[in-house]
């Protein structure tokens, strides 16, 4: 059963349309990233479902129950604001406490679940602690306690771990991900971070201009985007532009300037294409073996990234495209070096149109 | 909720604005007999009463007022502006804390107090009595009762002025003056090119809020004036209390009203439009 | 050494020189006629006689005490400046909350249109309400005063309280609400107690400025409810004597006390506020 349903929402600001019929459902125990670049509209539809915003068009159901008039507080909702919007001027405590006052949770109920819940985020001790006496991480883990302990239907997480520093939002998406499963939260995750959706999301809907893009696994968004936005949004690629055309089976061939690169072309029309070959698919090629399509390209320079190399080379026609081979002591050709690179037809994606 | 919020608001102050305000404008219209106090009621409304304040002798008080209340200000900011700064970037926090607290404290104390203590000070048996004469002004001269309003009233702007600027200067980047000073430029240079200019829209703001108290004042030109010095309010609660003409009093009352209003919001509106940060 | 410009460095002993004489200028300008004040108050001679005093007493204080005139002054200001004060903080600290959030079409106008008694000349704003009472047939001094004091008192609540509320996030409300709590609940539990020292500082300005009102209190008196300052401006023109000196230095001192209370109560730099580059 949906635990969320959003149908058709369109939100305007003035002229701009923010979110541009915007559906999609969220499953009992799922936890949704809505992912996508600033202004994509992702933080406005959270808004909505939380209830500070009203949609012009469609509606919003949470638990099978129309939203449509109901206030924030009438939601059961719990939301993680991205500055975690703690009350500074209460304790630890009276923040957790303060949902479960207001929802008409038993005072002895109360006390209890507070040392419950700091239990399960790992901060027991600190309930008589202000806000501004904790860490970063720690104000995280009591907004995530604050929004959790009143049970909702869902919880809304905006942009959760984008006032972190590198190390520990990766130790802190960890935890969440802990912490929701231990609850089996159904859950929506604001982000821009790629990173940040594929580690923490079941499922990933990728939004641009205020329009859904692909709804995915993150597996799945990765390894068979739909769109270009969707390719180019989510990890690095090569692009080459070229024609599709099928002669006769079902096999397709694309026209490129580099010559021509059979492919498995699925749904998609013939005309102008774009071929998305992930770095990691794009090998060096020694003798004859694995590739259906090679390239003669010229080395530029390595960018070591730790467990892999980076290596940057230029083809025929100026296009530059990188691959990556494992950083394993292997002898790699020098910048200068002429190579051949070569990929599979399973490894290429056809994505339809011409890139800008 | 939010227009729950403002009723009470607006419940209060509507009838407060406006009647006022139009109890004065139709008075301002009623003929006046001399020897009645206020205006005729009979009597058909006229506009004699604005008629009147067009003449010289009418004219001289809004000059007056206008133009004294400028020199004020222009030392107030002259004064205001390096103690604003100093307090900023320069003052330990306990030097800081106290001056910021005498700052406070002299906005707070009553005015009357501070113009009387004005006058102990530089009046004819004060400790500074000599100080009209070291400016050339002989202290007993129609001059040397405007220098003493314009003390007067420069002090009741100065801590207005100086806790406006300290606002103003807290939001410019420090770092700023520090990369004029490693691109070459001398402090002076430094103080005046990136400081004072990056403050401009804040000391235009501070001086227009501080000129709206100089022009209104009451209380300066009454106690040390000497009646040669007279401000708009001062004729407006002659009209009053000496001769009860009403009418007239209403008459000047609208028009400072609508000359302050003009002047504050046409002012600002020009400083805002010209630098959007001003607004703050 | 090649890299010292002299001409840099004379500019700059000049500029420097230049800024804390006007410091100073600004310092003794302030602070030097509240002493002559506070001199003259303990001084012994029955007329006004040249500076410094050579005998000192009480005498001043012991008239200014005798005097039931500045008593019932003082009373009838204190009533004044705590119900006006009252009025305005409560009236004007809501309406400083629903202009923060409104979003309506002439919300502006509607702000400066409640702001406007701070641009008004009190005299002005004192005369229209003495004509807008009479017409109404209020004829009582303490009603007139509080209607005068109201409307001149409401603006710097407002001001003051919207000023604290431009930093205290929205999200602290939406937080409230989305945890379950009403409207009202939300901005009695969460945004009044952080706007706190911002209207606490509103009201204090509320009061200092009705407690100190001479423009618009000088219409509104009759002859058995008058405030503070229109006694003494009455006595500064009956008779020139030292009582007004006394009289200053008590001033002084409460207003001393009013900044310690307030700096221990909500922090001077609180209500001046730190801004984005202040330490």
């Amino acid at each position: 059963m949906a635990v969320l349903e959003l149908q058709n929402i369109t939100k305007r600001f003035g002229a701009a349309t923010a979110v541009d019929n915007v559906s999609f459902e969220v499953e009992r125990g799922e936890v949704v990233a809505l992912l996508g670049p600033s202004g994509c509209g992702k933080t406005t539809t959270l808004r909505m479902i939380a209830g500070f915003e009203w949609p012009d068009e469609g509606r919003i159901f949470i638990g099978g129950a129309d939203m449509e008039v109901r206030q924030p507080y009438d939601r059961n909702v719990g939301l993680v604001f991205q500055d975690y919007a703690l009350f500074p001027h209460m304790s630890v405590a009276q923040n957790i406490a303060f949902g479960m006052k207001n929802r008409g949770v038993p005072r002895a109920e109360i006390s209890r679940r507070i040392d419950e819940v700091l239990e399960q985020v790992q901060l027991p001790g600190i309930a008589g602690r202000r806000p501004s006496q904790l860490s970063g991480g720690q104000q995280q883990r009591v907004a995530l306690a604050r929004a959790l302990v009143t049970r909702p239907d869902i919880m809304l997480l905006d942009e959760p771990l984008s006032n972190l520093d590198a190390k520990l939002r990766l130790q802190l998406r960890r935890e969440i991900r802990n912490i929701l499963s231990t609850f089996d939260c159904t859950s929506i995750i604001v982000t821009h971070d790629q990173e940040e959706a594929m580690g923490l999301a079941d499922r990933i809907v990728l939004m641009n201009r205020g329009r859904i893009e692909q709804v995915d696994t993150p597996h799945a968004l990765y390894q068979s985007p739909k769109t270009l936005f969707a390719a180019d949004f989510i990890g690095h690629a090569n692009w080459i532009g070229g024609t599709l055309s099928r002669r006769g089976g079902g096999a397709g061939v694309v026209e490129t300037a580099l010559g021509s690169v059979a492919v498995a072309p699925g749904g998609i029309a013939d005309g102008a294409v774009t071929l998305c070959i992930r770095p990691e698919r794009l090998a060096l090629v020694d003798g004859e073996a694995g590739a259906d399509t090679r390239l003669d390209a010229v080395v530029e320079r390595h960018d070591p990234i730790g467990a892999d190399l980076r290596i940057w080379s230029r083809l025929k026609d100026g296009t530059l495209v990188q691959s990556l081979e494992k950083n394993v002591g292997r002898d790699l050709p020098a910048p200068g070096s002429a190579v051949t690179l070569g990929f599979r037809a399973a490894d290429c994606i056809v994505l339809p149109g011409a890139r800008p | 909720m939010t227009a729950a919020l403002l009723w009470p608001a607006l419940v209060i102050m509507a009838p407060l604005l406006l009647g006022p305000l139009l109890a004065l404008g139709h008075e301002s219209l009623k003929p006046f007999t001399s020897g009645r106090i206020g205006g005729d009621d009979a009597g058909a409304l006229t506009l004699a009463n604005y008629a009147q304040i067009a003449a010289p002798e009418y004219a001289r008080y809004f000059l007056d007022t206008f133009r004294v209340g400028l020199i004020s200000l222009a030392f107030a900011l002259l004064l205001g502006f390096p103690m604003a700064h100093f307090i900023v970037r320069r003052a330990a926090p306990v030097t800081r804390r106290l001056l910021i607290g005498g700052l406070v404290g002299t906005l707070f104390l009553s005015i009357i107090v501070r113009i009387y203590a004005i006058a102990m000070t530089f009046g004819p048996n004060g400790p500074l009595a000599g100080f009209s004469r070291m400016l050339g002004i002989a202290p007993s001269s129609p001059d040397g009762a405007e220098l003493m309003v314009v003390l007067g009233l420069m002090n009741t702007t100065l801590p207005l002025v100086a806790l406006t600027l300290i606002g103003t200067l807290q939001n410019i980047n420090p770092r700023l003056e520090e990369a004029a000073m490693s691109l070459g430029a001398p402090r002076w240079k430094t103080f005046f090119q990136v400081t004072a200019a990056m403050s401009l829209p804040g000391i235009l703001s501070a001086g227009i809020i501080a000129y709206a108290f100089c022009i209104s004042n009451l209380v300066v030109p009454m106690l040390v004036g000497r009646g040669s010095i007279l401000f708009v309010s001062n004729l407006i609660y002659f009209r009053f209390s000496e001769v009860a003409n009403f009418p007239s009093g209403a008459a000047l009352s609208i028009v400072m009203m609508v000359l302050s209003v003009a002047l504050f919001y046409g002012l600002l509106h020009l400083v805002r439009s010209n630098w959007q940060e001003a607004g703050k | 050494m090649s890299g010292l410009s002299i001409s840099k460095r004379l500019a700059d002993a000049l500029f420097e020189a230049a800024y804390l004489s006007l410091i100073t200028l600004f310092i003794a300008f302030s602070v030097i006629p509240v002493i002559v004040a506070v001199v003259l108050s303990f001084d012994a001679r029955s007329f006004i006689g040249p500076f410094p005093p050579k005998q000192f007493s009480l005498r001043w204080y012991e008239s200014f005490l005798a005097d039931s005139y500045y008593r019932d002054g003082l009373v009838t200001s204190l009533i004044l400046a705590t119900v006006a004060t009252l009025i305005a903080t409560i009236a004007g600290t809501l309406a400083a909350i629903a202009l923060s959030r409104a979003t309506f079409r002439g919300r502006a106008a509607l702000q400066a249109a409640l702001l406007s008694p701070l641009v008004v000349p009190n005299v002005v704003l004192g005369f229209g309400m003495l004509i807008f009472a009479s017409r109404l047939g209020i004829i009582d001094g303490m009603t007139r005063l509080i209607m005068g004091h109201v409307l001149i008192t409401f603006p710097y609540v407002m001001r003051t309280t919207a000023a604290s509320l431009v930093g205290i996030k929205a999200s602290y409300y939406e937080a409230a609400l989305s945890l379950g709590a009403k409207p009202w609940k939300a901005l009695a539990q969460v945004t009044l107690p952080l706007a706190r020292t911002g209207i606490l500082a509103g009201a204090v300005f509320g009061f200092v400025t009705s407690f100190d009102d001479v423009g618009v209190s000088l219409f509104l008196t009759d002859a058995y409810t008058f405030t503070l300052p229109v006694a003494i401006l009455a006595q500064m023109r009956a008779n020139l004597d030292l009582t007004i000196a006394a009289l200053s230095v008590v001033f002084i001192v409460a207003t001393v006390l009013l900044i310690v209370l307030l700096d221990r109560l909500a922090g001077l730099d609180a209500i001046v506020g730190r801004g984005v580059y202040g330490r």
